[in-house]
């Protein structure tokens, strides 16, 4: 407590002030009880005044809790008071019952709901509010007597580890903080790092328990020695098959985590192997669930579908209220532990999520790794892949922890090979531009919220780097008369400042299509959108372009091998198919911004009109961050609205860009025969084309006749491409 | 925060005429108790005696409550202040209980909030929304708000959000706005009458 300065007459503000107490008061200071001053001031208080410091904001007012509110204070709900409490309470048995039938399948309960729990984890919950609402886990010595459980929370305890590190190591958890907070959980359990060793030691005993149990009679007398699993001979099988593929699957998906942190990408081949045994050690578990399920209700029964086991029982040994009050932060609510099933669904597109990251081909071109990421997330992976994938591109700031991130940029600005180790890239803002790419890298790992708005942030980023390379450059090499030596330093330059802006369009281009992905856009908000897209991918496809032009250019005087370039001597008149690839998606883009122009212009879409701002605000909003970057220069609310003032339908039917984007797509198609992600998607283009000149030729015959005609959106064959759909209301 | 879903479930509907309803700016002490019985028995987010009287306390003119004879059917508690360099206003809680909702009645209270924010120099509106409450966003997206972001999982049940965000016009480029729409802006500010879009 704070000593009041007071004056020498005993009181205080007009309350008298009671006998000194042990500590002595100073010269000028004395010590007062100030309940009576708190009384009168309290009388003083009108009900729903408060008496708070300049800090008290919203955030303090909400994090206030109402104690005794069950759904504010968390702790009144618990049912014990400590871990301790808990196990003398027989919370957590061990052996979990004395009858050895009954203890196997309580175990199964327990591995079964551990799995449940795991899978609520990663999707985004608190470690101590799911899996360590094991009261096993929490008291890592007490199961040592009991090999099975011992061995399972071991190598539960250790997977959980490595995730946690993956995660902790690549930070795409700015908005799943949750997950990662593990103070004061018993994760690091003595001897949890030989969890395999037993592991293994355990799935040996079983396996003998199995062939014993199968094994006919005559055969029985060699192998009696062996205890059975438990004492019910006619569940024998069934029981050790059940336990063999869970703990088959921990010990494989503990191997792929440990495959996919090896240097380099060294362990994805071996990563693949062991995806594949935890695939079909999953399906072994589903598969035995109905075996599970006889056990305890006799005949098969419906109804387990939101159980978190398979047997469809309550699992011994969980409280998940116990960590609300003791150790961890946890959110001071309840939450919903996943089905079994649900879990096993969500380990199985783990797994297939990883699969594809062990697929990655780990060439050094940015290029084909834009490409890969940008397909990996089209899955919507969950926080753990990405994570992975994330470490595996990034490492020790190199691409897959090897290739230098100069020797990437030069090889994406199209620059020769000998390139890569000149010193220029000791310039600083070549080293930016390096932290640049690999923070590009790692954003485009996370998930697509968060991706949008740091890509959104990034956006001004390349945009000055350019600014700053481009007068780095003036600066140095401002008068024409050069040497060799500079002369390959303006190349350099000449070939990055091009790719920094192609790569700018690029990153632009990708901000504009997560918005379709993540619902950004109400219809009445497609058509700028669409003609953003329309003038950004413009620029790019300008600068792909412009580039492999100048690439052509070095490209046959060197005469380098390995040069896509070389594949288009000869023919260098004509527009390469990357080029024509993106002017498909122009005339596409440009088509649905004028189509929805024209429509809206002819009053055949309604448009609310709002009472409080315009369409121009709404432009503002959406494309803010591109417009401060210039990206691209020149462009705004006027310009658009210019450009689809005077949409009609008669002059859209008249010149077709749809019949455009369709002619091209076929045409390009020859082009990357032997790429079947781009294949996929030009046909994709192709139908999305199609379908919107027909629709365009319908509104326009019998629009102006029929009033009754209904136009809407839909996203029926492209994630982002709209096709028109036309229905008699 | 959160708005109450206002999906139509096919409840009974209350009987009404809107000239009926009696919008009421908040009004002191005797309103808290109507405004936390909604917000309480319509949101799952529970809320902290603190945290409603910040908001009333501090912006009584932002806050609105709807009566039905007498009875409380809806509510909207709103702030405003300075958000990096921004005059900010946000809506905070908007309720408005089952057998009277699809009448206009949250479109009414939250035009009336925005047009006090307006009036009293404010640049933007946001707030944010369930991904899933497909009733609020458009009721929103009427009023001209866009979905500025998404935010991951941002709800303790697991739910993605999306921050709405109402942009004014700018005062300076009013001159630019109208250049093709004439003089019809007037009619666009919400009067006491012309407000509920529904």
């Amino acid at each position: 407590m704070e000593e009041p300065k007071v004056a020498d007459d005993q009181t205080f503000l007009g309350v008298p002030l009671p006998e000194r107490t042990s500590v002595p008061s100073g010269d000028n200071t004395i010590w007062a009880d100030v309940s009576p001053l708190l009384d009168s001031a309290c009388k003083d208080l009108e009900d729903g005044e408060l008496i708070h410091g300049d800090n008290f904001n919203l955030f303090a007012a909400m994090s206030a809790l109402e104690i005794m509110d069950p759904k504010m204070d968390s702790g009144i709900v618990c049912t014990y008071y400590s871990v301790d409490e808990a196990i003398e309470n027989g919370a957590a048995p061990i052996p979990i019952s004395s009858d050895k039938s009954v203890d196997v399948r309580c175990t199964i309960d327990i591995i079964d709901h551990l799995l449940a729990c795991e899978a609520t984890w990663h999707k985004g919950h608190s470690l101590a509010q799911t899996v360590f609402s094991c009261i096993y886990l929490l008291r890592p010595d007490r199961t040592s007597s009991h090999t099975l459980l011992h061995s399972f929370c071991r190598v539960i305890r250790a997977t959980c580890k490595s995730v946690i590190s993956v995660v902790s190591d690549a930070r795409t958890h700015e908005e799943e903080d949750l997950f990662t907070m593990t103070y004061g959980l018993p994760l690091n359990g003595d001897g949890d790092d030989k969890c395999l060793t037993m592991l293994n030691a355990v799935e040996e005993t079983i396996c003998r328990q199995l062939r014993a149990c199968k094994a006919p009679s005559s055969k029985r007398r060699v192998i009696e020695d062996i205890e059975p699993l438990q004492t019910k001979l006619e569940l024998e099988e069934g029981y050790c098959k059940a336990l063999l593929c869970r703990l088959r699957f921990r010990k494989h998906f503990y191997h792929v985590l440990a495959c996919l942190r090896r240097p380099q990408g060294r362990g994805l081949e071996l990563a693949r192997k062991h995806i594949a045994f935890c695939i079909s050690e999953l399906e072994s578990a589903l598969a035995s669930s109905e075996f599970l399920r006889s056990i305890f209700f006799g005949a098969c029964k419906d109804g387990t579908e939101d159980k978190t086991t398979a047997s469809g029982c309550q699992p011994i040994g969980f409280d998940a209220s116990l960590n609300c009050r003791l150790s961890a932060p946890t959110p001071p609510r309840a939450i919903k532990i996943l089905s079994w099933k649900k879990a096993v669904e969500y380990f199985m597109k783990l797994l297939r999520d990883i699969d594809i990251i062990c697929s990655c081909s780990l060439v050094p071109s940015l290029e084909s790794v834009l490409r890969f990421v940008v397909q990996f997330q089209k899955s919507q992976p969950d926080l753990v892949a990405r994570a992975h994938l994330q470490c595996l591109l990034v490492k020790d700031g190199k691409l897959y922890g090897q290739d230098p991130v100069f020797a990437i940029i030069t090889k994406a600005a199209a620059l020769p090979e000998a390139t890569k180790n000149h010193d220029i890239q000791k310039n600083e803002f070549i080293v930016q531009l390096g932290q640049l790419v690999l923070n590009l890298l790692k954003i485009l790992c996370t998930n697509g919220a968060w991706q949008r708005r740091k890509l959104g942030k990034i956006i001004q980023d390349w945009r000055v780097i350019y600014m700053q390379l481009e007068l780095a450059f003036k600066k140095e090499f401002g008068d024409s008369t050069v040497s060799n030596e500079e002369n390959i330093c303006v190349k350099i330059f000449q070939h990055i400042l091009l790719w920094v802006e192609e790569q700018t369009y690029w990153i632009a281009s990708r901000f504009l299509i997560l918005g379709f992905e993540l619902e950004l856009y109400s219809p009445s908000e497609y058509c700028m959108v669409y003609w953003y897209i329309y003038v950004v991918l413009i620029k790019l496809a300008e600068k792909t372009h412009l580039k492999t032009a100048v690439t052509n250019g070095t490209g046959k005087r060197k005469g380098k091998k390995k040069r896509d370039t070389l594949k288009d001597v000869g023919k260098d008149n004509r527009i390469p198919p990357a080029v024509l690839f993106l002017q498909c998606q122009i005339y596409l883009a440009e088509g649905l911004a004028m189509m929805l122009a024209a429509l809206r212009n002819e009053g055949m879409m309604l448009q609310s009109r709002s009472p409080f701002n315009t369409e121009h605000e709404r432009f503002i909003q959406h494309f803010d961050l591109l417009q401060k970057a210039c990206i691209p220069d020149h462009v705004s609310y006027p310009s658009f609205n210019e450009s689809t003032i005077y949409a009609r339908l008669s002059n859209l039917v008249m010149y077709n860009y749809f019949k455009d984007a369709q002619r091209i797509a076929k045409e390009v198609k020859s082009s990357f025969s032997n790429d079947p992600d781009k294949l996929a998607e030009l046909r994709r283009l192709e139908q999305v084309a199609e379908h919107n000149s027909v629709a365009l030729n319908i509104i326009c015959r019998l629009g102006a006749l029929d009033s009754s005609l209904k136009i809407s959106f839909e996203f029926n064959h492209h994630p982002y491409f709209a096709t028109a759909v036309v229905k008699r209301s | 925060m959160e708005s109450k879903k206002m999906e139509e479930e096919e409840e009974e509907k209350a009987e009404f005429e809107e000239s009926e309803i009696e919008y009421v700016s908040y009004g002191g002490e005797h309103h808290l108790p109507l405004i936390m019985r909604l917000v309480d028995q319509e949101l799952s987010e529970p809320y902290s005696i603190f945290t409603y009287r910040y908001f009333v306390y501090l912006w009584p003119q932002l806050s609105f409550l709807a009566f039905h004879r007498g009875k409380c059917v809806g509510t909207v508690v709103c702030k405003m202040g300075e958000h990096r360099n921004t005059f900010r206003g946000y809506i905070a809680m908007l309720v408005v209980i089952k057998p009277y909702r699809g009448r206009g009645i949250a479109t009414e209270l939250v035009a009336r909030s925005i047009k006090v924010m307006m009036e009293s120099g404010c640049e933007e509106v946001t707030l944010e929304a369930e991904v899933t409450n497909k009733g609020a966003l458009a009721l929103y997206g009427r009023l001209g708000f866009i979905r500025a972001k998404r935010l991951f999982r941002y709800y303790l049940n697991g739910v993605d959000a999306f921050r709405l965000k109402l942009l004014f016009p700018r005062p300076d480029l009013l001159p630019f706005i109208h250049k093709d729409e004439g003089q019809r802006h007037a009619d666009y500010l919400p009067s006491e009458k012309c407000c509920g879009l529904h």
